[in-house]
């Protein structure tokens, strides 16, 4: 989760490939309902991919609505559209072994002939959504994982949006298979759950005071990017989708840690409340976020280093996805992917 | 003439992939009217002007209930100046309309006539958006919070049209229904102005024809009078009225003034 998702994508790609870490490399994402050059956007992906020798999961969130909306003068009612069209034309950038033309309704194009290449024949795409039931529904028959986060609470909202999506894959007819779910949590990892609480207490209260906190529900709901049927949901459920969201302005560490905004304690309580969130939610995937808010340098390295000594173990310990091939994993990393996009495709 | 019966008419457009739905009131010759973002109301002011003219007022793509998708059927402005241009023929109008337009309705208004300089007989802009000076820049409406509308409204948030407009009905179903409609609305017709609400309509205005009235209240917090007079130089002949004590509807606002004036404009 970055404002250049690209540029940090590349040196993560570089600096686990000369270590040689053998981790995927997950940008959350390039918003493409923002995007106005996709080519560009395609090409980034594929550079990282060759940087980390075919270990990217591509991340392409429809993006926040006031970042397409005000900071790219995106109308909102054209987000989404603009998000599948550009979806479609990388998808098929990254695929097509001939130069194409191609007249879209927001790109023309006279020759699309991306350079470089993805390395990975078929690179996993991952969506990350807040609850909306047509994301879900992209995710499954475009053959995407689908991310979702706790920033919101998890306790209030993971259980749902879990839940409608295991609806939305019964109605469609798509196995809700554990390994096309990530969970994604902002993790704090101390010697005991106290001193976790007191040493990241403050740098988590400045993250969800100052950051998504000061985004006011407003400008992630700005009138045309959410349908008629969404925002009457939306009003009639009172906005429980968005969790504690009205409450992060001011929310203490208590509450942070009340509604499950975060993950923080000793090894073991990360690793068994990390462990249940998979179980419980049926999700295959965890991505940890181990930097946040105000955290100096020292601190993040401490925590980057507890979580891989300490609580990773215990996870690797614990079954997660089934025992089918991962095909929402990268194949140098033990996955076997499948192309992605078939019904975009299909619509174009 | 109030409480007299609206009709409803469906007219295809758009090669058929578009239907749109035009509320018809009051008798005697056409007046087009293009409602502003928030959507078609019918409020005093046009059941005034049914007394003596028709009043035909289309809704705008995807506002009408039951088919908000519709919007998705026009991609630019200028599909939408073609959309309603064949909506009013389709209508087989037997004399052309005078038409009167409100805010973002102003807007199209004014894109109607400059692009068919014969459409209209004659035209009332009230204190439409379109045009764009950095020294005045327009409110965003689409984005001020609910609590705020009031006051960007109107000079007197407390004057009983503005709590006729801000009084949501009693039922809890028709006030969500009424806020996701207007949520929606908004969305609608931002597709067209959205970032900024010009779209080069100071470079189209000069084409217009038709004898127009420009009308503004002079405490207008969404768009300054100042545009008045922006209108007015661009449109040659017109004639621009600034009303004292009034905000951004002056139809409501200043009920009985506006209509003496449009009504005294339009009888020519």
């Amino acid at each position: 989760m970055t404002a250049t998702p690209s540029l940090i994508g590349s040196a993560i790609g570089y600096a686990t490939e000369t270590e040689g870490l053998d981790v995927a490399v997950y940008p959350v994402g390039r918003s493409l309902g923002k995007a106005r050059e996709p080519v560009r956007v395609a090409e980034e992906y594929a550079m990282i991919d060759c940087i980390s020798g075919g270990r990217l999961m591509a991340g392409f969130p429809v993006g926040l609505m006031f970042d397409a909306a005000i900071n790219n003068g995106v109308p909102p009612i054209e987000v989404r559209r603009r998000y599948e069209e550009n979806m479609r034309l990388v998808l098929r950038a990254w695929s097509d072994p001939e130069p194409f033309a191609w007249n879209g309704r927001f790109t023309q194009l006279p020759s699309v002939n991306i350079w470089p290449r993805p390395l990975q024949k078929a690179l996993p795409v991952w969506i990350t959504g807040v609850g909306n039931p047509a994301t879900m529904r992209l995710a499954l028959e475009n053959n995407f994982g689908f991310n979702y986060f706790g920033w919101f609470g998890s306790e209030l909202t993971a259980s749902r949006v879990f839940a409608r999506f295991r609806e939305v894959a019964d109605a469609a007819g798509i196995p809700a298979n554990p390994n096309r779910l990530a969970f994604m949590a902002s993790v704090c990892v101390g010697e005991t759950d106290e001193e976790a609480e007191r040493v990241y207490g403050p740098h988590l209260e400045y993250f969800f005071n100052k950051g998504p906190g000061a985004t006011s529900l407003g400008k992630l709901a700005i009138p045309g990017g959410i349908s008629l049927p969404g925002i009457r949901f939306l009003l009639e459920d009172q906005a429980g989708d968005f969790g504690f969201a009205h409450e992060m302005r001011h929310a203490g560490i208590g509450r942070i840690l009340e509604v499950g905004a975060a993950v923080v304690g000793s090894p073991a309580t990360v690793a068994e409340r990390l462990a249940g969130i998979a179980r419980g939610y049926g999700v295959g995937n965890l991505v940890v976020m181990l930097k946040m808010g105000s955290m100096p340098r020292d601190l993040v390295a401490d925590n980057v280093e507890r979580f891989a000594a300490s609580v990773l173990p215990r996870l690797r310990a614990e079954t997660m996805g089934d025992d089918a091939p991962h095909r929402w994993w990268p194949e140098r990393l033990g996955g076997s992917p499948e192309p992605a996009g078939a019904a975009l495709r299909g619509a174009a | 003439m109030a409480g007299a019966a609206i009709e409803e008419r469906a007219v295809e457009v758009w090669g058929g992939r578009l239907t749109m739905r035009v509320r018809i009131a009051g008798s005697g010759p056409p007046l087009v009217y293009l409602h502003p973002a928030a959507g078609l109301h019918f409020d005093p002011f046009l059941e005034a002007l049914g007394a003596d003219w028709t009043v035909i007022a289309p809704e705008h793509p995807g506002t009408s209930a039951g088919d908000p998708e519709a919007i998705h059927a026009v991609d630019d402005l200028w599909d939408l100046v073609l959309v309603y241009q064949e909506a009013i023929a389709a209508l087989g109008l037997e004399r052309p309309a005078v038409a009167v337009g409100q805010s973002f309705g102003g807007m199209m208004a004014a894109e109607l006539a400059a692009h068919d300089p014969a459409l209209f007989e004659r035209l009332v802009l009230l204190a439409p958006i379109g045009l764009w000076r950095e020294d005045r820049p327009i409110a965003n409406w689409i984005m001020t919070p609910p609590e705020e509308l009031p006051a960007l409204l109107f000079k007197d948030p407390g004057c009983a049209a503005a709590q006729a407009m801000f009084t949501p009905p009693e039922d809890p179903g028709e006030a969500v229904a009424a806020t996701a409609g207007l949520v929606w609305a908004l969305g609608c017709t931002g597709k067209f102005v959205w970032p900024i609400p010009e779209k080069g309509l100071s470079r189209r205005l000069h084409r217009v024809r038709a004898p127009t009235l420009i009308v503004w209240g002079a405490d207008d917090a969404l768009i300054p009078s100042a545009y008045a007079a922006e209108f007015g130089t661009r449109i040659a002949g017109s004639r621009v009225e600034i009303l004292p004590d009034c905000g951004h509807i002056p139809q409501l606002e200043r009920a009985a003034e506006t209509l003496a004036l449009v009504r005294g404009f339009l009888a020519g």
